[in-house]
């Protein structure tokens, strides 16, 4: 028994240290608004930054860093700074709940910007309690329909279209353009290719085949054999690619490999079809010529774009190294809405505030999406809308059939229309003056 | 006068602590009580594979699996079927364990790396399959909701306190009873069995039987554990149960000392630190964007091996050593 | 019929990929008793090594000699001074089966990071040292291309070499009798540390190989290897861990039943089906199909 009493002592000294030890790293400055001084505005993201989920999306707190550092050394928001702390959640649900925790608790951060993934970010809502602080979630980066629900997460705003609102947009698309033609689906077997299922289903459009691989499952031998069985539907198909862009990489190698690029008409979903990815991951660019993608922003290698060209110049001045492709596109994109979100709010920043500045006028807000932004008092979803566009052989997104034709719809039932959308002109040297 | 039986004794220690974390519950802020929160949590996981490879000499790398069973478990009965959260961890308690004697009876036959191998395969492909049902919410999951604390304990106590009441009662309970059921009944078994298992055999003991006891057992206490972690994630999802969750309980469990059942708070406190520790080293030294993206990895991979080299039993048996010469 | 040719020459060339992987898991099995979860960064480590020779060179080959000498002297360092302290430590119990499981993953961790700091977080690529072309048969083109084939002949080539070497040469006795018995080994004047070192480099070297022959039909990241060692350990266990031969058979049968079983059932089956086998096979033979008697439990 002295054994007994000696461990637990010993047991319990240690429980007390480190306890101390984590109340000592941890000062709470309590301000009238967390987050917010005279001269500084933080925010936080946790998204992936190693681990495989970090390889496709690592890029994004960098970009937004990037843009923030831009604004602050032309002056910042207000006067203030924004300092933006990035925390890596792996993909992980559990990290992304710790991890936003400790942004809230620890961090004292203002709001949340660019959350990345499902799974992780419907439970760090919940577990960081961001509805009963009212902390702004801003633009989440997934195109999982149900951040929308208000009720269920009534301070987030998403920023992607949704999952299935690019599936019903396509259904139209392949309807109207590739008639009389046999359609395959390979899609990741979660949210996101069920979400996708789903979409064609509200779209009518009918599928010859469908596959959902597990996420990682789709090997250069499970391609092969998925295309072999594929080649046997008579006609050229139009194969629709629903998956992340190392996906859509593999399956493009293995037709190659088989000879089997001419049989059908590649249509690559917008996750997957980022074509600086896919020619860096050993795509052909012979192979990579007349892919089908699906997109709502401008083409990342489009230096006459003015959103694409200012943004590149801020990437090589202040995210050294970094190539500039969808991905920082989308980083920079965010934290440009999230510049003029803190404008609209006024100088006397609060949660509340921000939150009601973008319902009331983020859908004016200057950005490189080509479709509509949808905010309003009763939406929270941000661009709504696709355009479809053919890769040429040096990776270049170019508009289906030579004129840029956009449409809208939303996640449901909605229909399906032609927009003639103009998005607003960028704000001189891309710094926001709105008010 | 109270006599003052071994067993008696170890309730009122287990009453003391309990008493002390409910004290110190009041005096730290929410970041803490969550953080103590995944310190129970984390300790039941280790306690769960202390008592499956300590005692009875198996090694399990899916025990990611069995607290997803458990997880499910526990979230089905609170969202679905409407039952009280308490009733719900404790059906996630039997449920795993069934899980864990029929997994135990598939694999008893399995020793060292061939069980590994089993153990493995199953982590990676019973999350695959919780994708299937679409009773249990894809991605997304199914929420796990404990509620709020009831209003009697006033307005000041906040969600965090509400969860490190429930996990930290909730591990000092089971590891109460695990502790008793070694010491009174079965620890000397399994010993015999870990230690010798042919000897074992010869004395009577049945030897397959009690290894599928185990399995049953562990599961059990891992499956609560793994009830207790989507509580503090509000929800159940395929991918909060990945091979590093099992993993990380390994890990703690060698930080803790494999045959100490006392210092799993240790581990659970090991496990939750070394990444905040990482963090907060990494943030001040600070550095450039791919330094301070690969560093907490570097620092927590690091500190775990120094841990694993220089005290591979667990810094409890450096103390256990030295009263055994007084013991004997 | 395509179908069928095709699903059994994808399984041929998956299983040769998963055998890679378990022979390098099996010599570090046989040498030290060990199940090296570090392969997998010590692979993609090397590889990186390679790529990086590619990118001056621009040789293929001159890559993966570089990558197979640097995975041997990696193998050994990590034998010399990380995996021998640490057995100097522990010594009996369940804790020798687990100490080296959880060192082993933090050296992954380690590795990864750096891996990460060096070469940075994103995909890159290496070209195949030959056509990636399916071979034309008869008039069609079939899964099976040049590359596969160079794939299936390392496999077997090094499966051979390794075989002859541990079985009809004085190393080979000296490494399976420093595994089977350290104590009778040393008294035989074999230097156990040593030879156990030996086996860790020529594990390490077998790593370099594997990662530089599969990377090319997929992508160079830190974690590019992580799930290749799962499937390579379930593999070497259906084989039995012992036999370097048996784990070419193990990565074969799981490569032949996750592709038909993807093929012909569900595509959803791909991680279930390792499961699946891997209890079939333990529940008739627990030791794995060419285990030792050792292998077994009481």
């Amino acid at each position: 028994m002295i054994r007994n009493k000696s461990m637990k002592r010993a047991s319990l000294a240690s429980a007390v240290i480190a306890a101390g030890a984590l109340v000592l790293s941890t000062l709470p400055a309590q301000a009238a608004t967390p987050g917010v001084s005279a001269t500084e505005i933080k925010l936080g993201i946790s998204s992936p930054l190693t681990g495989s989920a970090g390889v496709a999306y690592g890029k994004v707190p960098g970009a937004m860093k990037a843009y923030f550092n831009y604004i602050n050394a032309n002056g910042g928001v207000n006067g203030r700074k924004i300092t933006l702390i990035s925390r890596d959640d792996k993909y992980l649900p559990t990290l992304a709940a710790t991890q936003t925790t400790n942004l809230i608790l620890k961090d004292n951060v203002f709001a949340l910007v660019g959350a990345l993934g499902t799974a992780t970010h419907s439970k760090a809502y919940k577990a960081a309690a961001l509805a009963k602080n009212n902390v702004p979630d801003l633009f989440v980066n997934t195109g999982f329909s149900g951040f929308g629900d208000t009720t269920k997460y009534p301070t987030t705003f998403t920023v992607l279209p949704s999952y299935a609102m690019e599936a019903k947009i396509m259904s139209k698309f392949i309807k109207e353009k590739f008639t009389g033609q046999a359609v395959a689906l390979i899609a990741q077997d979660d949210e996101f290719g069920i979400d996708g299922v789903n979409g064609f289903k509200a779209g009518a459009l009918t599928l010859a085949s469908t596959t959902l691989y597990p996420q990682s499952s789709l090997t250069d031998a499970r391609a092969k054999a998925l295309l072999t069985g594929l080649s046997a539907i008579p006609g050229k198909p139009v194969l629709v690619m629903f998956g992340t862009t190392d996906v859509t990489a593999g399956i493009l190698k293995a037709a190659e490999s088989l000879d089997l690029v001419s049989k059908f008409t590649w249509i690559a979903g917008s996750v997957g079809g980022d074509a600086n990815t896919l020619l860096a991951l050993g795509v052909k660019a012979t192979t990579l010529n007349g892919v089908v993608a699906a997109s709502f922003f401008p083409d990342a290698k489009d230096k006459s774009d003015e959103y694409v060209s200012q943004f590149m110049t801020i990437n090589e001045k202040y995210n050294k190294g970094v190539t500039f492709d969808n991905v920082v596109l989308q980083g920079m994109n965010s934290a440009m809405l999230t510049v003029q979100a803190l404008r609209a709010a006024g100088k006397n920043l609060t949660r509340a505030g921000l939150i009601s500045a973008i319902e009331s006028k983020g859908a004016k807000f200057a950005g490189a999406g080509l479709v509509p932004l949808n905010y309003s008092a009763t939406s929270r979803i941000g661009y709504n809308g696709y355009w479809f566009g053919q890769l040429n052989a040096s990776g270049e997104l170019k508009p289906y059939g030579g004129t840029l034709a956009i449409f809208t719809t939303d996640s449901g039932a909605g229909a399906i229309e032609a927009s003639t959308y103009k998005r607003p002109t960028m704000p001189k040297n891309g710094i926001p003056t709105n008010s | 006068m109270i006599k003052t039986t071994p067993t008696k004794k170890r309730l009122l220690l287990f009453i003391f602590f309990g008493w002390i974390l409910l004290i110190l519950g009041d005096r730290v802020g929410d970041l803490e009580l969550y953080q103590g929160s995944f310190v129970a949590t984390y300790a039941l996981a280790i306690t769960s594979i202390i008592l499956l490879t300590g005692y009875s000499g198996q090694l399990s790398l899916g025990h990611s699996a069995l607290m997803a069973v458990g997880a499910y478990t526990g979230a089905l009965s609170i969202f679905n079927a409407g039952l009280h959260p308490v009733i719900g961890l404790i059906i996630s308690v039997f449920v795993a364990g069934i899980f864990g004697l029929i997994l135990g009876l598939v694999v008893a036959r399995l020793s060292g790396p061939y069980l590994a191998g089993t153990t493995l395969a199953l982590a990676i492909s019973l999350p695959t399959l919780a994708n299937q049902f679409p009773i249990l919410g894809g991605e997304e999951g199914i929420v796990f909701d404990v509620g709020v604390a009831s209003a009697r304990f006033g307005d000041e106590f906040s969600q965090y306190k509400w969860f490190f009441w429930i996990s930290a009662l909730a591990a000092l309970i089971m590891v109460w009873l695990v502790a008793n059921l070694l010491s009174v009944r079965y620890g000397r078994t399994f010993k015999a069995m870990r230690d010798n298992p042919v000897a074992a055999q010869l004395s009577g003991i049945n030897v397959g039987q009690l290894k599928v006891m185990a399995f049953a057992l562990s599961s059990g206490v891992a499956g609560l554990s793994g009830g207790l972690l989507v509580m503090l994630i509000s929800g159940v999802s395929p991918s909060a149960f990945p091979l590093s969750l099992s993993f990380a309980v390994l890990t703690g469990a060698v930080v803790t000392g494999l045959y100490n059942l006392k210092g799993v708070i240790l581990g659970g406190l090991v496990l939750v630190a070394i990444p905040e520790i990482a963090d907060s080293l990494v943030s001040r030294i600070g550095g450039s964007e791919g330094f301070t993206t690969t560093l907490p990895g570097f620092l927590v991979s690091a500190l775990l091996i120094l841990a694993v080299v220089f005290t591979p039993n667990g810094p409890g048996h450096l103390l256990k050593r030295h009263h055994h010469k007084k013991k004997v | 019929m395509t179908q069928f040719i095709t699903a059994v020459l994808t399984s041929l060339s998956s299983g040769a990929i998963y055998a890679l992987m378990a022979l390098a898991l099996v010599l570090v099995w046989r040498s030290t008793r060990v199940i090296n979860f570090a392969q997998a960064g010590q692979a993609v480590l090397t590889t990186y090594i390679g790529y990086t020779v590619i990118q001056r060179t621009g040789s293929y080959w001159l890559a993966l000699l570089v990558a197979v000498v640097s995975g041997a002297i990696i193998g050994a360092v990590i034998d010399r001074f990380f995996m021998r302290p640490i057995f100097k430590r522990i010594k009996s119990g369940p804790i020798v089966m687990i100490a080296p499981v959880v060192a082993t993953l933090g050296l992954l961790g380690i590795i990864q990071a750096v891996i990460g700091f060096i070469w940075g977080l994103t995909n890159q690529s290496i070209q195949a040292p030959v056509s990636t072309d399916g071979f034309k048969v008869m008039g069609t083109v079939i899964a099976f291309s040049r590359y596969n084939l160079l794939v299936l002949i390392f496999v077997a080539v090094a499966m051979l070499l390794l075989t002859i070497l541990f079985q009809k040469t004085d190393i080979g006795l000296a490494l399976r009798a420093s595994a089977y018995s350290p104590e009778i080994a040393k008294l035989s004047g074999i230097k156990v540390d040593s030879v156990r070192t030996l086996g860790w480099a020529i594990a390490g070297a077998s790593g370099g190989l594997a990662g530089m022959l599969y990377i090319p039909g997929y992508f160079l990241f830190p974690n590019a290897m992580d799930l290749l060692l799962v499937f390579g350990f379930v593999a070497a266990v259906i084989g039995g861990l012992e036999s370097l031969f048996g784990a070419v058979v193990g990565a074969m049968i799981l490569g032949f039943a996750i592709n038909f079983a993807t093929t012909y059932i569900s595509a959803k089956l791909f991680f279930p089906t390792a499961f699946i086998v891997l209890v079939a096979v333990l529940l008739l033979k627990p030791g794995g199909l060419f285990g030792s008697k050792k292998g077994r439990s009481a």
